[in-house]
């Protein structure tokens, strides 16, 4: 491993690092566009510079391998003079777009040109004008002007996509990226290259115009969207409510995790957030008799439920949880289910066409927690509940935000199911087909209204903050869950995710040991032997007991 | 021209692998197969450069890469023949303004446009090294030197 120098420093850096990686190592900065250690090397925009001994002239450093002995400085004078006269050329043609553009307050144009560019511009003529605002697919738009050619998106859909959509077409002050005239930029990634688009060329149709970022709040989160569980931020605007028709939450970006999803995140997971503030949000719980809803207290929700959980049998209930919920809150569904001895569960509902996947992110699974709710034993026979309502065993049903209705199963027979029950309780985010023939509706806080945790297919528990308050009166469901419990009788112990999750971890093997601080930002893997592996052995689970 | 016209022959297409094989990079040999695909269509069309991105398994948007970086890829049909004026530092100061001027009067187009009856593109160009002999135009695959007006006459003329 060569041992070299930065800025006085001494560093050993695995062979093959190139120098803007080992200077990082020792916290040095060396600033740059068109590299990005998920990519090849272009070095296109030449701003990487720095001075190495026994050279005769500034180097860039993402083109260049440390090597044992090497003595780099990155703040000579006559690198920073050499930045400054780069950053000059970026911005030749570059436009004073700052007002208007989206990118501003994150443009590393503009954080550049403050640390290291602040000349006195001595462009006397004409801009080269080039396409502004062009859609170049559904999510994202370019500036042509605002380019500096990095190169970074086309290479990204080179080597990461492989679909290879951009290009960099014309020369000299003519050239542009683009797209092969009538194409589209379509693939599930799109929305990545904004993200390492360095200035405001590309930007997220999605978000464009909507807030200030300034404004935005970030929160670390985990993408609902499927069972890869990509670690993303959640960026609120709370501080401008009246900016973009008050929508909260403003867009979602990925978060870096070296095991789980880098530096990347797929479309459907970047802009799968609209149900949070959607017009079919429930908002409080409420109760449904001949066809009159009216709203309803807790209290009287809770009693309701407990009501009906004295009322039938326990082999006369059957519950479906629901993958997406949070492992606190199954491990809540599962206290109530001991508790009342009820063996009817089931979490699987088949989708009514089954989910794309890919070998970069995107599963097939579109639930975040289905290997969570197989280890706390709740994966039993949804079909089988069903059938067993039809012909009136089962008589109360009760569905955490499954659309029983919009899945695989004949609809006929699941409309046939649900006419046959006595009772049919829902609690969800939002409000669907079964939610509307449902009796008591509650309503469930949404994934960043709460914190919790996800287990991915890969066995790894990654935590989820709270990144707005909860619409309206809705609550977590381990909340509501352990206020049921509370009213069976039960011990609850504080109202706080954490303290379910720690039961969780003395209850469910697999979990042993774990903790949110354990978990911390990147996750922590399932420690049981075969827990690791993306489809667990029947033994591994822990049976109901 | 159709898409279904875009196509080379066999004998064609077995040059083409017989370039591919010539480099470590088989995308290496995109210039001549363009330049092949230019003399049998008579310009790149997209579908042309759709074409050509199958025979060497690279997207549409890298074969537009290198068509629209070459001046010498023509991208519309183009004229019988191609008329291009230097008007680079020297033949500049030998006059190559008023011979560009002289040709547009003479062709009634302008600069990068092709004449109605499709017989001569005119282009003005960067420097062709023949500087000694400013100014200068190509006509075609020949250099013609020392022009005056009279001299481009006579060679627009000879261009049937």
């Amino acid at each position: 491993m060569p041992k070299l120098t930065i800025n006085g420093q001494a560093v050993e850096v695995p062979a093959g690092t190139n120098l803007i990686e080992a200077a990082r190592k020792v916290g040095v900065e060396v600033p740059h566009y068109c590299y990005h250690p998920a990519l090849s090397i272009a070095g296109q925009c030449r701003l990487c510079m720095v001075d190495i001994e026994k050279t005769p002239r500034p180097t860039i450093a993402c083109n260049t391998p440390a090597s044992d002995g090497m003595v780099v400085w990155t703040e000579t004078d006559r690198v920073k003079e050499t930045r400054k006269s780069i950053m000059e050329f970026h911005l030749i043609n570059h436009p004073l777009d700052c007002p208007v553009c989206d990118q501003a307050g994150e443009c590393w144009l503009q954080i550049y040109y403050m640390r290291y560019g602040l000349y006195d511009p001595r462009m006397r003529d004409e801009k080269v004008h080039k396409p502004k605002a062009v859609p170049l697919g559904p999510h994202v738009m370019l500036d042509a002007e605002r380019c500096i050619l990095c190169s970074r998106c086309v290479r990204f859909c080179d080597e990461v996509t492989g679909t290879g959509e951009l290009g960099i077409f014309h020369r000299g002050d003519d050239s542009e990226i683009g797209l092969f005239p009538g194409k589209e930029l379509v693939n599930k990634y799109s929305g990545n290259v904004v993200d390492i688009c360095p200035v405001g060329a590309l930007t997220d149709r999605d978000f464009r115009f909507a807030v200030r970022v300034w404004y935005l709040d970030s929160t670390a989160s985990i993408c609902p969207g499927c069972a890869r569980g990509c670690n993303i931020e959640v960026h609120v605007n709370r501080r401008r409510p009246h900016h973009n028709e008050g929508r909260r939450v403003a867009r979602l970006k990925p978060r870096f995790n070296a095991d789980v999803n880098r530096w990347w995140i797929c479309d459907d997971g970047r802009y799968g957030f609209t149900f949070v503030d959607d017009k079919t949000r429930l908002v409080a719980p409420s109760s449904r008799e001949d066809g009159a809803v009216s709203d309803a207290t807790w209290e009287e929700a809770i009693a309701a439920i407990v009501g009906a959980l004295g009322r039938f049998a326990p082999a006369e209930i059957g519950v479906f949880a629901s993958p997406k919920m949070a492992n606190e809150d199954l491990w809540a569904l599962r206290r109530v289910l001991e508790q009342c001895g009820i063996r009817r569960v089931a979490f699987r509902v088949p989708p009514p066409v089954p989910g794309d996947e890919d070998t970069l992110l995107i599963r097939s699974d579109k639930n975040p927690n289905s290997r969570g709710a197989e280890l706390l034993g709740l994966d039993g026979d949804g079909a089988a509940i069903l059938r067993a309502a039809c012909v009136r065993q089962v008589k109360c049903l009760w569905v955490f935000g499954h659309d029983l209705l919009a899945s695989a199963w004949d609809p006929a027979e699941t409309d046939a199911a649900l006419r046959a029950l006595s009772l049919l309780i829902f609690i969800g985010t939002n409000s669907n087909a079964t939610s509307e023939r449902a009796q008591w509706v509650l309503p469930a806080a949404a994934w960043v209204e709460r914190e919790g945790t996800y287990t991915n297919f890969e066995g790894r528990v990654q935590r989820f903050r709270q990144a707005v308050e909860p619409l309206g009166q809705a609550l977590p469901e381990w909340d509501i869950l352990g206020r049921v419990l509370q009213a069976l009788g039960a011990e609850v112990g504080a109202p706080r995710a954490e303290r379910w999750f720690r039961e969780l971890t003395s209850g469910v093997p697999a979990f042993g040991g774990m903790s949110y601080q354990a978990i911390g930002d990147t996750g922590a893997v399932l420690n049981a032997p075969s827990a690791g592996q993306p489809r667990s052995e029947p033994a591994s689970r822990t049976p109901l007991r | 021209m159709s898409a279904s016209t875009v196509a080379f022959s066999d004998a064609q297409l077995a040059e083409v692998r017989r370039l591919q094989a010539l480099y470590p990079d088989a995308r290496a040999a995109l210039l001549p197969v363009l330049h092949m695909a230019q003399e049998t269509f008579g310009h790149i069309s997209l579908e042309a450069e759709e074409y050509v991105a199958g025979l060497f398994d690279v997207t549409p948007a890298h074969v537009h890469e290198v068509v629209t970086f070459y001046t010498l890829f023509f991208r519309q049909p183009k004229g019988r023949h191609v008329v291009a004026v230097c008007h680079n530092l020297s033949c500049h100061l030998a006059g190559a303004p008023e011979i560009i001027a002289h040709v547009m009067r003479r062709l009634g187009i302008g600069v990068g446009a092709t004449t109605d009856d499709g017989r001569v593109t005119l282009q003005a160009v960067e420097c062709l090294c023949a500087c000694e002999h400013a100014p200068m135009m190509q006509v075609d695959d020949r250099y013609e030197f020392g022009l005056t007006p009279e001299k481009v006459d006579q060679i627009l003329e000879g261009l049937r």
